[in-house]
């Protein structure tokens, strides 16, 4: 349970800020690359 | 509002550490959202047929707003607890955003600079130090990854805002598919009420996740006796009241002061400057204005990753090792960008990214310090007085670089050597900087606190 809950927290941050890199990297490579 | 006290949050034997970074992050990631505030801000000169200098005095206030409220709400943050600066800080940052989309709605400028500049600023304030404390008492083992993590969320908050404002921006505007389409002041109006809303759901996880630890708590198998002494870390304690009396303080202040400088001064220039600098004869760039947006984004990472990656360094190599090198190498770079930094893109991009990345650093690592030179008694509080080193920064290093590219002529025109001027004063800046940062000496025992500190309930009637 605690380690659900650890999981589920670092979930709700870090999927917000896994999208914001995704998109701020796909725009990097597509002006880049 | 005694369910919030710092008392009523203590974690109970057992607590898992590792859900403190995230709380403190749900706060960061959320008021980071200051760094995305261009993304409407052409809709906003529209919509109030105002000029950019008069939209920009929304963000202005707010930074202002940010280090004074951080500097004076400082003390009363460490001494009332996490969970409530952290609700406080929450109340303040979406209600910044109602009363915001208030005047958007009723056309009413000024009301904005009320809202998302002066009370949202105040919220940002609280926000950005209430972790903090609570974050390096967590992680005694490890303060600088501690801190980085949740700093590392300021940087990241734009990189979430700026896309998602983008798309909710085109949802709430029917015209949005027309060819330069800008954003009419009711989707941004729409766009405000959104975001206050997400906020404070956010701001709201990470208060009630958030708690301190108990007074005799150390993590499993660490035993702060056998950790190898340092002579900058202390065992000691300073209250904020006496550190600001201390000359590391000061000599902090100004090391802080110079590093932000140096790097607001690209961070604000950077689309038009990369432009400039790779600028042919026939008075054309190399690099498109489509270009020069990514590398802001790449900049964006840079920042990010800088304030996570060296603060975490900063627990092995020390504080003021990794000081030396953020403005030491940071010098150099620097050398190197005014001097052969338009030779190429690649290598242009790659001293920038550095460049930035040690921007970022300096910001993260600077709890951690603190930590090691005043203790962690009232470490949030000198943190928040440190603050406004970054607001006389947010003045100074956009008026340096400016004020010298003024002088050498019209913004579309201008060339590499055109920033020579204002990036040779960023080196000397960064050598006061380094100057600085090797006069740090541990804090005197005359500052000491003369027993062990006061926490909450018992600090609040000390302080009374």
């Amino acid at each position: 349970m605690k380690v659900l809950k650890v999981i589920l927290a670092w979930a709700l941050v870090g999927i917000p800020l896994a999208f914001g890199i995704s998109q701020t990297l796909a725009k990097v490579t597509a002006l880049f690359g | 509002m005694s369910w919030l006290d710092r008392d009523r949050t203590i974690a109970p034997p057992g607590f898992n550490r590792w859900l403190i970074p995230p709380a403190a992050l749900a706060v960061h990631l959320c008021i980071g959202q200051a760094y995305a505030t261009s993304v409407y801000k052409t809709a906003l000169v529209a919509h109030f047929d105002a000029s950019l200098v008069q939209v920009g005095v929304i963000f202005s206030i707010a930074i202002v707003m940010l280090g004074l409220s951080a500097a004076i709400m400082g003390t009363w943050v460490d001494t009332n607890g996490p969970r409530k600066a952290m609700f406080v800080a929450a109340l303040f940052w979406s209600g910044g955003f109602l009363i915001g989309s208030l005047g958007i709605f009723s056309n009413q400028l000024w009301l904005v600079y009320v809202g998302y500049g002066f009370i949202g600023g105040i919220g940002l304030g609280i926000g950005y130090i209430s972790p903090v404390s609570t974050l390096i008492k967590w992680f005694p083992d490890r303060p600088g990854l501690a801190t980085g993590m949740a700093i590392m969320g300021f940087g990241g908050g734009a990189l979430i805002a700026s896309p998602v404002s983008t798309a909710l921006l085109g949802f709430y505007d029917p015209n949005s598919g027309a060819a330069n389409w800008v954003a009419s002041g009711d989707s941004v109006g729409k766009l405000f009420l959104t975001l206050a809303v997400i906020y404070l759901a956010y701001m709201m996880f990470g208060a009630f996740t958030i708690k301190v630890p108990a007074a005799d708590w150390v993590p499993a198998g660490f035993d702060a006796s056998k950790v190898r002494v340092k002579a900058l870390v202390t065992s000691n304690h300073v209250s904020a009241k006496n550190a600001i009396r201390t000359r590391q303080f000061w000599l902090l202040w100004v090391v802080l002061f110079c590093n932000v400088t140096a790097g607001i001064g690209i961070l604000e220039q950077a689309a038009p400057m990369i432009q400039d600098f790779f600028r042919q004869s026939d008075g054309n760039s190399l690099v498109s204005a489509a270009v020069a947006g990514g590398f802001v984004g790449l900049l964006s990472l840079a920042n990010m990753g800088g304030r996570f990656a060296w603060s975490a360094t900063s627990d092995k190599t020390g504080r003021k090792n990794i000081y030396m090198v953020y403005l030491g190498v940071g010098t150099v770079l620097y050398v190197l960008l005014a001097l052969v930094g338009s030779s190429t893109t690649a290598l242009y991009v790659v001293l920038a990214f550095i460049i930035i990345s040690f921007y970022g650093g300096g910001f993260a690592t600077a709890p951690a310090y603190l930590r090691d030179l005043f203790g962690t008694f009232q470490v949030g509080a000198i943190h928040g007085r440190l603050l406004t080193a970054w607001s006389a920064a947010g003045i100074a290093g956009p008026l340096i670089v400016n004020s010298f590219l003024d002088a050498q002529g019209a913004p579309g025109a201008l060339t590499a050597a055109a920033y020579q001027p204002a990036l040779l004063t960023m080196v000397g800046l960064l050598v006061v900087g380094f100057v600085a940062n090797l006069f740090v000496r541990p804090v005197h025992t005359d500052f000491h606190e003369p027993e062990k500190p006061l926490v909450g309930a018992q600090a609040k009637k000390a302080h009374a």
